[in-house]
């Protein structure tokens, strides 16, 4: 139904969205006060027709459901093993076809090319030889891995599954905000949201034709079956956790199982005669593909940390023989780095000769002169964000910050240049979120997964994070935010 | 399978199996207590005092003046003491700490269960209930402890991992028959001060209904309870699921299925020590006979029957979920060989 209003849907009073009002940002589902966009209008008339006590109830019947299923992800930061349920928002965030089939080519050429940086990087070099991005920020970053220049990968594809986050600014238009490329997570709850929401909302959902992300598990695991050494028959895939009291340890397991692979830690493997093995009741056994989800500074103690328990000693040496593959590669962290970020338009246009699809969010770096100026002039407008930390650590929003830490920044700028990067703050899209007893809007990215093995695949779903304060621009899940299910409408 | 898997299923089964003999034997002796009507508090403590067994310190309970633990305190510490690691809680906490690092191996329903299971006993009102209705708390925890099996039977494929947790579930099984027949096997001795006619038996059954072997006992006999057929049906009857017998059995079934069977050109290789320890134990209740497990003493013969049952805990332990390597016939025959020098010499 077109030009419905929340006005109409609203009039009996009992209904859940009186007055909402996107108060000047972009908002997903209303175009502005009491004007819903078309294709949220279904969704906005089922809600008409609740009351608050209907929206609280199933609220709490979702919450009931992801604590019984031990959804929860353990909490980085104070008491050690301490398990929450990601909070949830059970409006879903909707995403017409035209929108997502942009984002899905935009997100495949970004992977194919960052692909193409990465071995240029690890093999020739060319790329920096025609100083298309400067060599000393590649070869200054911490993540850049020389022991592994000119190692082949299997079909030379380095990022298997990549997490980037987009977002939208105040004019509706989609960017890149990242791109992970090491050991992204989330991807579980992009599937067990919509097993909920489709029990909760299974009205809804009828009304709307929604593109399934049930096929995700599999789809990995076919990227993992063809990373497989050719002398590998049937290959013998494992899933490495760091185990669990790790934050991602729901999804760890969540994925082993719904491929039907061994879920191991690094005490349960060991390498033998340049293989990998892994310690069963029955004796050893040969270990092929290992979907790691450790960093690469606790894969194998003999190379990277020494202190590290989570890895395996021998692991590396084995990976380099070609004995056993990796997914994700070692050292791609080079390409997701955050000043290399800046550089990704560039990289797409250099490897494909195209034009990005999806744009960067402009990026100022400390390390080129006239950024830094900028910078430092205007530091209670920028976002200040640590290239090494993730996870919404080590970070300045600086029109909310204090003086006082603005003038800590200014001081860890000058120090280090190549560890930071500057970006406009955005005013990021808002989506109405139950808060209480009523809608109120909240600021909310997108976490879409590509898959990359023989082809590049992007899972028609996505994560999308909203930042639960009101007000906060901060979506990550250690740091407060919650997740909402995200449907891609088919066509 | 990762030694590491299995040697969580089968502290998850354990752990499951004796949640329920604990439940069992609360709920028992809560319905003893009122058998026993209107005595004064210090008499029911006679009930309550022997479920400690030898090993529980002094200071773990709280005591009346003369020194007895108080019932309320005994109850509170076999169902909800943290402290306890036998505990009600405990175990359920214990098996699904163990479940939850191997949850990719175990079928979702089996998680859930122990997870809401585990979620529900942590609300705070889950105690008051306890200790006010022990018999209601104790039933609904034994009967969802058991739909875990339920579920372990009908959602899991019945190789390995399956085998891990019958292994576990019928080991434990047989050491609780053995613990409670030790526990309780004063209540099968007829006399004392308080025998009255039926009130013995109002005790004999407490010693089945500890085992939830009433029913079967008294379809299987079909005569008056007596202590000694008691012990016999509890620790030698082949065909009832909660004797010491059967489920000696079972876990022999399921450990066969781990090693795989010893095939026939190998017939001079020796099965596993785990196997062998268990056959010597199957071996010592399989040709038993109540009257000679009497003669010999019914605590002695308890007593080595639950040493033997650690003995293969321990053999299986080393042997399929530490991956240590297994001495063969030949380190045998080679110590054997040193033995005899040794014995020479002398």
């Amino acid at each position: 139904m077109i030009g419905a209003t929340a006005a109409d849907v609203g009039a009996d009073g009992s209904a859940v969205m009186p007055a909402y009002d996107p108060s000047g940002f972009w908002d997903e589902m209303a175009e502005g006060p009491g004007r819903i966009r078309p294709h949220y209008a279904a969704l906005a008339r089922h809600l008409a027709t609740l009351g608050p006590d209907e929206v609280a109830r199933r609220q709490r019947a979702a919450e009931l459901s992801f604590q019984s299923r031990g959804i929860t992800f353990a909490v980085n930061q104070g008491q050690e093993g301490v398990e929450k349920i990601m909070p949830f928002d059970l409006i879903p965030r909707l995403i017409r076809p035209d929108e997502w089939h942009r984002i899905e080519r935009g997100l495949a050429q970004r992977v194919r090319a960052l692909n193409l940086f990465l071995r240029d990087v690890y093999h020739d070099q060319q790329i920096l030889r025609q100083g298309i991005v400067p060599w000393e920020l590649v070869l200054s970053a911490s993540v850049y891995r020389r022991e592994f220049r000119n190692v082949d990968v299997p079909l030379d594809v380095y990022t298997h599954i990549v997490g980037s986050d987009l977002v939208r600014d105040a004019s509706g238009e989609f960017f890149v905000l990242e791109d992970n490329l090491r050991t992204p997570s989330g991807v579980s709850y992009l599937v067990e949201n919509r097993r909920v929401l489709k029990r909760v909302w299974s009205r809804i959902f009828h009304d709307y034709e929604v593109r399934p992300v049930e096929g995700y598990p599999q789809d990995l695991l076919e990227v993992l079956r063809s990373l497989a050494p050719p002398s590998a028959e049937e290959p013998t895939i494992v899933l490495l956790t760091p185990g669990v009291f790790n934050s991602a340890y729901f999804e760890h397991a969540f994925l082993a199982k719904a491929m039907g692979i061994e879920m191991v830690q690094g005490s349960d493997l060991f390498v033998d005669d340049g293989a990998v093995f892994m310690r069963t009741t029955q004796g050893h056994q040969r270990v092929d593909v290992i979907y790691r989800r450790v960093d690469d500074d606790f894969l194998d103690p003999l190379v990277f940390r020494d202190d590290s328990l989570l890895g395996v000693a021998g692991l590396v040496a084995s990976y380099r023989l070609g004995r056993v593959s990796l997914a994700n590669a070692i050292g791609t962290g080079v390409a997701d780095d955050k000043a290399i970020y800046a550089y990704v338009p560039r990289i797409i246009r250099y490897y494909l000769d195209e034009e990005p699809i999806l744009p960067n969010v402009p990026t100022y770096l400390p390390t080129e002169a006239d950024d830094l100026g900028y910078i430092l002039e205007h530091l209670d407008e920028l976002v200040v964000k640590s290239v090494n930390e993730s996870g919404g650590y080590g970070m300045l929003i600086g029109p909310h910050a204090p003086q006082a830490d603005r003038d800590e920044y200014r001081q860890r700028i000058l120090a280090d240049p190549r560890g930071y990067i500057a970006q406009p703050t955005l005013a990021l899209s808002r989506h109405p979120c139950w808060v209480d007893d009523h809608f109120e809007g909240r600021h909310v990215d997108l976490r879409p997964f590509v898959l990359f093995g023989r082809e590049v695949r992007v899972t028609p779903g996505g994560l999308t994070r909203v930042a639960l304060r009101s007000g906060s621009l901060v979506v990550n899940s250690s740091q407060g935010g919650g997740g909402k299910d995200t449907w891609v409408l088919a066509e | 399978m990762l030694c590491r898997v299995a040697e969580d299923i089968f502290w998850t089964s354990r752990y499951v199996e004796r949640a329920i003999a604990v439940g069992r034997l609360v709920a028992v002796t809560w319905h003893l207590e009122l058998d026993a009507g209107d005595v004064g508090e210090g008499d029911y403590s006679e009930f309550w005092t022997p479920l400690l067994g030898p090993e529980v310190a002094d200071e773990a309970v709280e005591r009346d003046a003369h020194g007895h633990p108080r019932p309320g305190a005994v109850r509170h510490y076999l169902t909800f003491d943290a402290n306890n690691p036998s505990s009600l809680v405990s175990c359920i906490r214990g098996a699904r700490n163990a479940a939850r690092g191997v949850r990719e191996s175990i079928s979702s329903e089996m998680w859930e269960q122990l997870n809401t299971l585990y979620l529900s006993l942590a609300e705070p009102r889950q105690a008051v209930e306890a200790a006010e209705d022990p018999h209601v708390f104790s039933a609904r925890v034994v009967q969802a402890t058991q739909l875990f099996f339920g579920l372990a039977d009908s959602t899991l494929a019945h190789n390995e991992p399956w085998h891990f947790v019958n292994l576990g579930k019928y080991l434990e099984r047989a050491e609780n028959v053995a613990r409670v027949l030790t526990l309780q096997g004063h209540l099968l001795l007829a006399g004392g001060e308080h025998t009255q006619g039926g009130d013995d038996l109002v005790r004999w059954l407490a010693v089945l209904r500890s085992c939830g072997s009433a029913e079967a006992y008294a379809r299987y006999y079909s005569l008056r309870v007596e202590p000694a057929r008691v012990v016999e049906f509890l620790l030698l009857n082949p065909v009832f699921p909660q004797s010491v017998r059967f489920s000696l059995n079972q876990a022999r079934r399921s450990l066969e299925a781990i090693t795989g069977p010893t095939p026939m050109h190998r017939h001079l290789d020796m099965p596993s020590p785990a196997v062998r320890a268990l056959g010597r134990l199957q071996g010592r209740v399989e040709h038993a006979a109540v009257d000679e497990v009497l003669e010999e003493g019914l605590q002695s013969y308890l007593t080595d029957i639950r040493n033997q049952i650690a003995e293969v805990a321990d053999h299986v332990t080393r042997g399929y979920l530490r991956y240590e390597p297994q001495p063969g016939r030949l380190v045998a025959v080679a110590r054997a060989a040193m033995l005899m020098a040794a014995q020479q010499q002398q």
